[in-house]
């Protein structure tokens, strides 16, 4: 039986923690925020009466099996400090951090309405991030910056605030790592000709997966109305050489066609206009979406990549694009335009990385190679390259799989 | 009479179905404790009669709940749930019963307000509609 | 025998009482007909708590329990080993989640939450007294084969990966190929039956002449893409177009193609008789390149719909473009489309220009991964559905991404949907461990909670045997319906749709379903 520490929590780390508890390996899991997920707790399911298969639900089961098995211990809220050769295995070190919340958390969430800090020091996990118990960021508390107050503690119910709570130094003997410390979402606003953080009607789709997650609608920032005629754009800040990154981010055209999907069963009535370069949708027929968006009167595809998004007549907004076959342009007004962003790998330079033997290449990728698999160092997920969570599962479970056989130690 | 509460039950499928609740719960979403639930394995183990007998059993009002279709556990189930709801919903009107009182919903395990939004559209029904009456000329 | 039933009110550390009079529950189930013991803990999944529980049970030769906590899926584990070492069969349990159902969802309404609370018990203690005790029967696999079909890329890594897990792999190949691979390798060999459930198939399979049977614990479909030639007017026009995989081939044996080079994205750019025109371009993108790269005076144009160079391979596509590969769009109206009476010209209407482009070449070359025309029979055999689109289904995300809907019959690689050689090995990889784990237990089980038909009610309407995913359902001797229990997932749906109301569903029967919901609704809150 193997020890393996996973550092990560997200589908990668979740999925591999599955396979190797399934045979029968040791499993310490280590996540550095609050609740387990990743970037798949952002997202939202995009079904409503039929399922489009876009995997966010997977990221979420994982969770609650490694919460509901009691034989991986899960870390949140945790960092792994150093990773030292000992022998054959590997010592590791981790820090906890205090989280001031005890598991008889209820997510009732009087504790964050009654938080006097401006940003709220005591929150939910974010999204669908497993477990649901609320976490206290001591850099923004009051408790710990001035000592005094104490209106969460007064407020809870369930008597569940715990400011004696205390950072943990753990150490943990490991045969193998697993380096799949995930992504973070591209910042929209690098790319500044969309009006992002100007204009309020214009979000990221990292940003409209939240709202659709949070409340199963959408609703426009600006007023709180609903959307009419909505325009979603894809490869902002992928597949470029100005302010982005060069290679494509592979997931964003088949969550951004499912939330298309989404946003017409919710109300079949909205125009949407989906602008595009190259329709990637993962495994799928390419002509799969464009006979849906024929079906939908309200629907066009446009093969164009906008200009500019400008503020419009009556607090629209307007697209300036060029046609199809560049020969003339357009300028249409929405309410609310969704930026498609691509993904960062994140955490592939860190100390700790590098100490592992980990090499993030220029564009900021972990890579995995047999080299660092045969020291016991298993890079895995979308910090090796872009891929959606289907791909992240399935390649877990592919290096749980040589993990657990793999001959003697690390 | 006026002050009868609302009898709403629902029948959720042990898989995605009761996962989004608990989620919606654990979340800290609210509903009304109008509502019943009976846990079944699948919402294609749910029998017309089932519905019908809750209605007669003094349901106001009846609703189904599970996996999304084509992520169901058991393949077909949700399908075949949302196909047994249809035919009730057929009969509920032949009958000269509303057939709002009985609806059909899907969700997947990482969505916590599908459930409450069921529970509240379901009781809103109920309320509007209040009890079925019984006796006159249907039955 | 009268039941002694057990109720165990657990207090969620503190958070039912916090909304719930615990004390007052655990006197209505005290009071209760039939209740031998009544314990309220402070945290049922506490191992001290559990054992007090435990002591009293067997102390009161409890035969089922009611229990008063939270979720199934958070509790049951443990309680229901505990209960099993204590006497008690696992079928005699019926938990009750008052934690996510009542307390946490109805804050602002104690009163009724209370009400709602009792009624929960009472409908629990109503079903409790209905339950039976039903018995899982395991069965030992007869052998421990991981029965691979395809021997591409895909099935070489799951045969790999199945062996490290300990299993004994045979391979199943249409062709003469010899590869390396453990286990054994079937060449010129076909599935063309198979009988029997997970852990123990048996296979009818072809080999060359003969017709021999196999046992399989496992099996895993890797039937990867098939290569097909041109489609439509384009293919009565060029009668040497070249599928990639050879080109790649041909590049292998230092043969390099006759220039220019047109690569076409699809057999079929008209559209007429594929439906889906989707392949790996990363190999594409890689084997242009490397042309390229080795004659750099041999001009190479791509022709291409919708370029679908995923994730880094944009960066192939960029490099292409760099060193002198043109890429050329069109769309259907403009398809390519070669003149037979000129067969060393391809025309194609540029998407951006809208000019009509003559490109004249030496080699054509297409690349696709249609579904394998084998698949159909092998899903026939095995009684798996095909997805639309002609390559095997996978189950349900929610089942994992390389299961089919038969539980041990696994799916990979292009057989599931057209993708690059790197992502099908890692999927065979994945494919080739769950069997491998799987059968390195040498039991599968079955039964429990699983349908029955009452043979006197069937009307053999087939009803059930059309429905059922799983194929459990069959016309049996008496000419009438019975379950295999064997295949039976146990989840109704048969049951639910039986027009003769023929079936039941053991624990989860009619009787159980209704009396706990009238119970529940009887309840005034």
């Amino acid at each position: 039986m193997k020890e393996v520490l996973i550092i990560g929590g997200g589908p990668a780390g979740l999925t591999a923690a599955k396979a190797l508890v399934d045979r029968g390996d040791g499993v310490v899991l280590v996540e550095r925020k609050e609740s387990l997920g990743g970037m798949a707790r952002e997202l939202t399911c995009k079904g409503i009466v039929e399922c489009r298969n876009c995997g966010v639900c997977l990221a979420v089961d994982r969770a609650n099996d490694a919460v509901r098995d009691g034989s991986a211990e899960v870390l949140l809220l945790s960092e792994v400090s150093s990773i030292v050769r000992e022998g054959e295995r590997y010592a590791a070190k981790i820090k906890t951090s205090p989280r001031y919340v005890t598991d008889d958390c209820t997510g009732c969430g009087k504790c964050t309405s009654v938080c006097p800090v401006e940003g709220k020091a005591i929150a939910s996990p974010t999204g669908s991030g497993i477990p649901r118990t609320f976490w206290i960021d001591r850099n923004k508390c009051l408790h710990f910056k001035k000592g005094k107050c104490v209106a969460c503690a007064e407020a809870c119910p369930a008597k569940a605030i715990n400011f004696e709570d205390r950072a943990r130094n753990l150490t943990r003997k490991i045969d193998a790592v697993v380096y799949a410390t995930g992504i973070d979402p591209m910042d929209a606003c690098e790319v500044s000709r969309f009006g992002c953080g100007i204009l309020k009607d214009v979000v990221s789709s990292v940003d409209a997966e939240r709202i659709l997650n949070e409340k199963g609608e959408l609703k426009r920032p600006s007023d709180g109305k609903a959307p009419k005629k909505i325009a979603v754009m894809q490869c902002v800040g992928s597949r470029t050489v100005k302010k982005g990154v060069e290679y494509c981010s592979k997931f964003c055209c088949k969550y951004a066609t499912k939330i298309s999907q989404l946003l017409l069963d919710i109300d079949p009535e909205v125009n949407l206009d989906f602008y595009f370069m190259d329709l990637r949708t993962l495994y799928e027929p390419q002509d799969d979406f464009k006979a849906w968006a024929k079906g939908k009167k309200t629907v066009r595809l446009i093969r164009s990549m906008p200009a500019t998004v400008n503020l419009g007549q009556n607090g629209k907004l307007l697209v300036r694009a060029t046609g199809e076959t560049d020969t003339e342009i357009a300028e249409t007004e929405y309410d609310m335009v969704i930026l498609s962003v691509g993904m960062k790998p994140s955490g592939a330079a860190s100390e700790l990385a590098k100490s592992l033997g980990i090499d993030a290449d220029g564009m900021g990728f972990a890579k995995a190679s047999q080299e660092l698999e045969d020291k016991g160092v298993f890079v895995v997920g979308a910090v090796s390259e872009p891929m959606d969570i289907e791909e992240t599962a399935e390649r877990a479970v592919a290096t749980a799989s040589r993990i657990h056989t793999k001959e003697g130690g690390a | 009479m006026a002050d009868r509460k609302p009898k709403v039950i629902g029948f959720v499928c042990e898989r995605h179905g009761m996962e989004a609740a608990v989620l919606s719960a654990r979340s800290g979403k609210q509903h009304d404790a109008s509502v019943r639930l009976v846990e079944v394995p699948c919402t294609g183990r749910v029998d017309g009669i089932h519905l019908l007998k809750a209605f007669e059993d003094g349901a106001d009002a009846v609703f189904v709940f599970g996996c999304l279709e084509k992520n169901c556990y058991y393949d077909t189930g949700s399908i075949e749930g949302r196909k047994r709801v249809g035919y009730v919903k057929q009969m509920l009107e032949e009958a000269g019963i509303e057939k709002e009182r009985l609806e059909m919903f899907n969700a997947a395990s990482s969505n916590a307000w599908m459930f409450p939004k069921a529970v509240e559209k379901m009781v809103e029904v109920a309320k509007k509609l209040g009890p079925i009456e019984k006796g006159g000329d249907g039955q | 025998m009268k039941a002694k039933i057990q109720v165990v009110i657990c207090r969620c550390c503190s958070e039912v009482p916090a909304l719930l009079n615990t004390d007052r529950l655990a006197m209505l189930a005290t009071d209760a007909d039939m209740v031998v013991s009544v314990k309220s803990v402070d945290a049922v999944c506490d191992g001290k708590d559990l054992a007090g529980v435990m002591g009293e049970a067997k102390e009161k030769e409890v035969d089922r329990a009611v229990v008063l906590a939270c979720h199934k899926r958070d509790v049951a584990p443990a309680l229901l080993r505990a209960y099993k070492r204590a006497g008690v069969n696992e079928f005699m349990i019926k938990l009750v989640n008052l934690r996510e159902e009542v307390v946490l969802p109805h804050q602002a309404q104690p009163e009724r939450a209370q009400a709602k609370a009792e009624a929960m018990l009472r409908a629990a203690l109503v079903r409790s007294v209905m339950l039976q005790p039903r018995e899982r029967q395991t069965e030992e696999m007869r052998t421990n084969n991981v029965v691979i079909i395809g021997a591409g890329v895909s099935g070489q890594a799951a045969a790999r990966a199945a062996a490290k897990a300990g299993a004994h792999t045979v391979i199943l190949e249409k062709t003469g190929k010899t590869m390396k691979a453990p286990g054994v390798i079937l060449p010129h060999s076909q599935l063309i039956g198979a009988k029997g459930w997970t852990g123990n198939y048996t296979l009818t399979i072809r080999v060359g002449e003969k017709v021999e049977e196999l046992e399989a614990a496992a099996i895993i479909v890797a039937t990867g893409g098939g290569w097909t030639e041109l489609k439509g007017p384009l293919a009565k026009a060029v009668k040497d177009a070249v599928p990639l995989y050879k080109l790649h081939e041909r590049m292998e044996n230092n043969d390099l193609p006759k220039g220019p080079v047109v690569v076409v994205d699809t057999p079929d750019p008209a559209g007429k008789t594929l439906k889906v025109q989707d392949y790996a371009w990363d190999d594409t993108l890689e084997t242009v390149i490397e042309l390229k790269k080795r004659a750099p005076s041999t001009e190479a144009y791509v022709v291409f719909q919708e370029m679908r160079a995923f994730g880094l391979n944009e960066l192939a596509y960029k490099e292409a473009a760099d060193i002198g590969i043109r890429f050329i769009r069109y769309d259907k109206a403009g398809a390519p489309k070669v003149d037979p009476k000129a067969p060393a010209k391809l025309a194609v209407k540029d998407f951006a220009q809208g000019e009509v482009l003559s490109i004249p070449f030496g080699t054509l070359v297409f690349a696709s991964i249609p579904p394998n025309k084998d698949n159909e029979g092998i899903a026939d055999a095995l009684r798996i559905p095909m997805a639309f689109d002609g390559g095997i289904r996978r189950g349900s995300i929610q089942r994992g991404p390389v299961e089919t809907v038969r539980p041990g019959i696994y799916v990979c690689g292009s057989a599931l949907f057209p993708k690059s050689r790197e992502l099908a090995e890692r999927e065979g990889e994945m494919a080739g461990s769950m069997a491998g784990e799987f059968v390195k237990t040498g039991r599968t089980s079955y039964g429990g909670s699983v349908a029955e038909v009452e043979q006197e009610k069937c009307s053999a309407c087939l009803t059930c045997v059309r429905t059922c995913p799983y194929e459990a359902p069959f016309i049996g001797r008496a000419s009438k319906a019975e379950i295999r229990t064997e295949l039976c997932q146990g989840c109704g749906i048969c049951v639910g749709i039986c027009p003769s109301k023929a079936i039941e569903l053991h624990h989860y029967t009619d009787d159980q379903i209704m009396g706990e919901a009238r119970s529940l609704l009887g309840g005034d809150f």
